[in-house]
């Protein structure tokens, strides 16, 4: 159940109950990490980002088979673009193709279209919480937080992309709001790796200020010691 | 409140990765610096002194250009964080004694007080509200840790839809590899959590030809 000189999965060390547990996978949209989405388009590398699919994959399926919540978040903002902010599209538009903007999947990153869906490997189950966020955090302007609260669930899971970006926001905030988080290393990708190792050294700082780093098969250990 | 330079509006700061702020609109009526933790115990845990002369120049430099001076500090509550949490604390405690503004800072008597427990200064503090009610739309960014409570506030303020410029050499990390590293994030994607300038582009941009 370790990793590393880590003794536990759990910073407090309390026991793990699934049902006050969430499975929270970030972003793992079309956009974002398939062939032919808004990364790929602007000729960027998605191996990173495709290449946390199927540890994802296998961490979410111990999470349903423990009956642990799970939440997916999809970046995106409305067809009229009220929710987006002016700085947010004009640095994104910098890279010739901006949010909002149509390209080969649709609007990038514009609810409801294809390039916009969580990819065909990681689709939600009916009664899985699916939140539409507009910013990078999954706490910004959304009710997973309410969510969560009213299912009593108080420790996160953090899965998915990118770890430099939407899923450092979201531990962070997490933290800031009193969950504790934990983050499985294997199972988040950045689109540049630097940036990625950086984001694992200062969430794992302070002995889990902001939340333990970890990863899938210690996951995997603490739930079948519980199932 | 100083406005006896009368600039209608500055000059674009020289900030990676694009000239700041995005859209070239800011004077003192739009903006504002923010100062973020700047209180004795972390200059001396974090030996960051001269990191605070710097913000010290920044904030004459922006009090005397008339923009808006908020400064924030986290309470003394991480005794009671680390109860709740077990959480290690070694690099943590803010003690009471320590909590007082840094002894290079001092603040004129209009700045805005924001007093927050964790490290995001808009988390319950109804700094947003008094932003947007002050018609605040650009941000200037300082202080310790460049990891902590710099970079989790700027994420927030970034996502509220505030153009944000972190100055670097006004802020110090918990080690100069994660002040670099978080700095670098913040300007990975053509800015995804805005701008990174030095003291000395500021003040250029303060002062146009």
């Amino acid at each position: 159940m370790s990793i590393g000189s880590q003794p536990q999965f759990w910073p407090t060390g309390q026991a793990f109950n699934p049902h006050h547990t969430a499975l929270v996978i970030i972003d793992m949209q079309v956009d974002f990490c398939a062939p032919g989405g808004w990364v790929d388009q602007l000729g960027e590398d998605v191996a990173n980002t495709r290449a946390v699919i199927a540890p994802i994959q296998d961490a979410l399926a111990d999470a349903r088979a423990a009956g642990m919540v799970v939440v997916h978040t999809r970046e995106g903002h409305r067809p009229d673009l009220s929710d987006l902010p002016a700085n947010k599209q004009w640095r994104t538009r910098a890279h010739g193709l901006g949010i909002g903007d149509m390209g080969a999947a649709g609007r990038i990153l514009v609810q409801g279209e294809p390039g916009w869906q969580i990819i065909p490997e990681l689709t939600p189950l009916p009664g899985e919480i699916v939140i539409d966020k507009p910013g990078k955090s999954s706490f910004h302007a959304t009710d997973i937080e309410d969510r969560l609260r009213a299912l009593s669930v108080d420790r996160l899971v953090v899965t998915g992309v990118t770890s430099d970006c939407c899923v450092q926001s979201t531990i962070r905030d997490g933290f800031e709001r009193g969950f504790e988080c934990v983050l499985l290393a294997d199972c988040t990708a950045a689109v540049e790796t630097e940036n990625h190792l950086a984001t694992l050294d200062i969430l794992s700082a302070f002995g889990g200020r902001w939340g333990r780093v970890a990863d899938r098969a210690a996951f995997k250990a603490m739930v079948s010691a519980h199932v | 409140m100083s406005s006896s330079l009368a600039v209608p509006a500055f000059g674009s700061v020289d900030a990676r990765p694009y000239a700041w702020p995005f859209d070239g609109q800011w004077s003192a009526d739009d903006s504002a610096l923010l100062l973020l933790g700047l209180q004795q115990c972390a200059v001396d845990a974090l030996q960051a002194r001269e990191a605070v002369l710097a913000a010290r120049q920044l904030l004459l430099l922006a009090h005397q250009c008339g923009m808006a001076i908020i400064a924030a500090r986290r309470e003394a509550v991480e005794e009671t964080l680390h109860e709740a949490t077990g959480l290690a604390t070694s690099e943590l405690p803010v003690k009471p004694a320590a909590w007082q503004w840094a002894r290079d800072i001092a603040l004129p008597d209009d700045a805005m007080i924001v007093t927050h427990a964790g490290d995001n200064a808009f988390y319950r503090t109804g700094l947003e509200a008094a932003l947007r009610a002050a018609g605040i739309r650009n941000l200037l960014i300082a202080g310790l840790p460049t990891d902590g409570l710099v970079h989790a506030t700027q994420r927030a303020a970034n996502d509220m839809g505030f153009e944000c410029l972190a100055i670097a050499d006004a802020c110090a990390g918990t080690t100069p590899a994660r002040h670099d590293a978080q700095l670098r994030i913040t300007t990975f994607g053509n800015g995804l959590f805005g701008g990174v300038a030095d003291l000395a582009a500021v003040r250029a941009a303060l002062n146009p030809p």
